[in-house]
């Protein structure tokens, strides 16, 4: 049997330019040297930080969508959520921190988020 | 003397036809038992992440891949002698020997497609207008503004993953059906809505290639990548624990194998 590999598409460089996207995105593993150690250890401490506020984030959209939420609760919920986002962005800049940058490659399991 | 390895094959037998791999070697089968890793001999370590060595590997696995079951193995995998490389084999003989058995005769294909994220983005927005809202948000203060704000960026980005696992469930129950094994993955970027490899029976390659071509043509906005047949690349399952050439400071022979498919792919274009 002959085989006849074909890589076949009408927009290569569409398809170059996105597998680009995710190769460069995500760090195989945390950049830790003596040099930078405050900034890798940050970086890590703050991808879990930020793992829990979106998943808070998503916990309150959905009770929102169930109008499970007073018209109270939903003022407190935004205000907490609002003062969360704010002291994430402050942290960010402290150490330097893009938001792509807030994430692990888990392997097998895909990315953390 | 350093070997450079291309793949194991479900083969003791030694090659017959003339095949040449890196640096225009000839290549070989070492025999272990009824199957076999091909190799090259070479010289001096590889300058480097090349086209042309990617295509020269590459062109070694297709020769194979017309006559034998083929496990790929990573780009740049050398090992540091015979006894080694027999070492290495007796070590996972089983481990190969069942991933031949179920790979034998089939073989893997990538497709890729990119959607119009941003009109499938602003068609979900213009649907949620001109429904009644299920959720009124009042934006008498800042703290509401925000979650007024947030509770739309949700609801757009609940609905753009709903409408991805919608179009994927539909491409995939056409390609599913012709395919042993598969793996996908959903929105590796916004754009890229699926990233799919499929392990599909020689037998099959006619039908599976038939159900591309309707699904392209239903979808006449989306944009498609065909490649293969590839060996199987993705398939190949090893215990957690193996910990394949260590001695060679390899820790896994084939991992790393998707770029190696991208890479090779990207060239080809």
């Amino acid at each position: 049997m002959t085989i006849n590999r074909v890589v076949e598409t009408d927009f290569p460089e569409e398809f170059i330019e996105e597998m680009g996207k995710t190769d460069d995105v995500l760090p195989k593993k945390i950049d830790a040297n003596p040099e930078n150690v405050e900034k890798g250890l940050a970086k890590l401490v703050l991808t879990l930080i930020e793992l829990i506020r979106k998943l808070l984030e998503k916990q309150a959209m959905r009770r929102v969508e169930a109008g499970s939420l007073s018209e109270e609760e939903i003022e407190r919920v935004g205000e907490t959520l609002m003062k969360l986002e704010n002291k994430m962005e402050e942290l960010k800049q402290i150490f330097g921190l893009k938001d792509e940058e807030l994430n692990l490659n888990l392997g097998p399991l895909g990315d953390l988020m | 003397m350093k070997l450079y390895l291309y793949g194991i094959i479900d083969s003791s037998d030694r090659i017959k036809d003339s095949i040449y791999g890196l640096e225009g070697a000839s290549v070989y089968n070492i025999p272990f038992c009824d199957i076999g890793a091909v190799v090259s001999e070479i010289n001096q370590p590889i300058q480097g992440v090349t086209e042309g060595a990617v295509l020269e590997h590459e062109a070694v696995t297709e020769k194979l891949m017309a006559k034998f079951a083929v496990l790929p193995v990573r780009f740049q995998t050398i090992i540091d002698g015979r006894d080694n490389l027999l070492s290495m084999m007796q070590s996972y003989y089983k481990d190969f020997r069942n991933n031949l058995e179920r790979l034998r005769n089939k073989i893997e294909f990538g497709i890729k497609v990119i959607w119009p994220s941003d009109k499938i983005k602003e068609h979900i927005t213009n649907t949620y207008k001109k429904n009644d809202k299920k959720v009124s948000i009042s934006d008498d203060s800042s703290n509401k503004r925000f979650m007024r704000d947030k509770f739309e960026k949700y609801e757009l980005d609940e609905g753009f993953q709903a409408k991805a696992d919608k179009f994927i469930n539909v491409m995939d129950t056409f390609f599913s059906k012709f395919a042993a094994e598969k793996k996908l993955k959903k929105l590796k970027t916004e754009d890229m809505l699926l990233d799919a490899v499929y392990l599909v029976k020689k037998d099959d390659l006619d039908n599976f290639r038939e159900a591309f071509e309707h699904i392209k043509s239903a979808h006449a906005a989306f944009k498609f990548l065909f490649s293969g047949p590839w060996p199987a690349y993705n398939f190949v399952i090893l215990p957690k624990n193996s910990n394949l050439l260590k001695d060679s400071k390899q820790e896994n022979l084939f991992d790393k194998v998707i770029q190696h498919q991208d890479l090779v792919g990207a060239n080809k274009i």
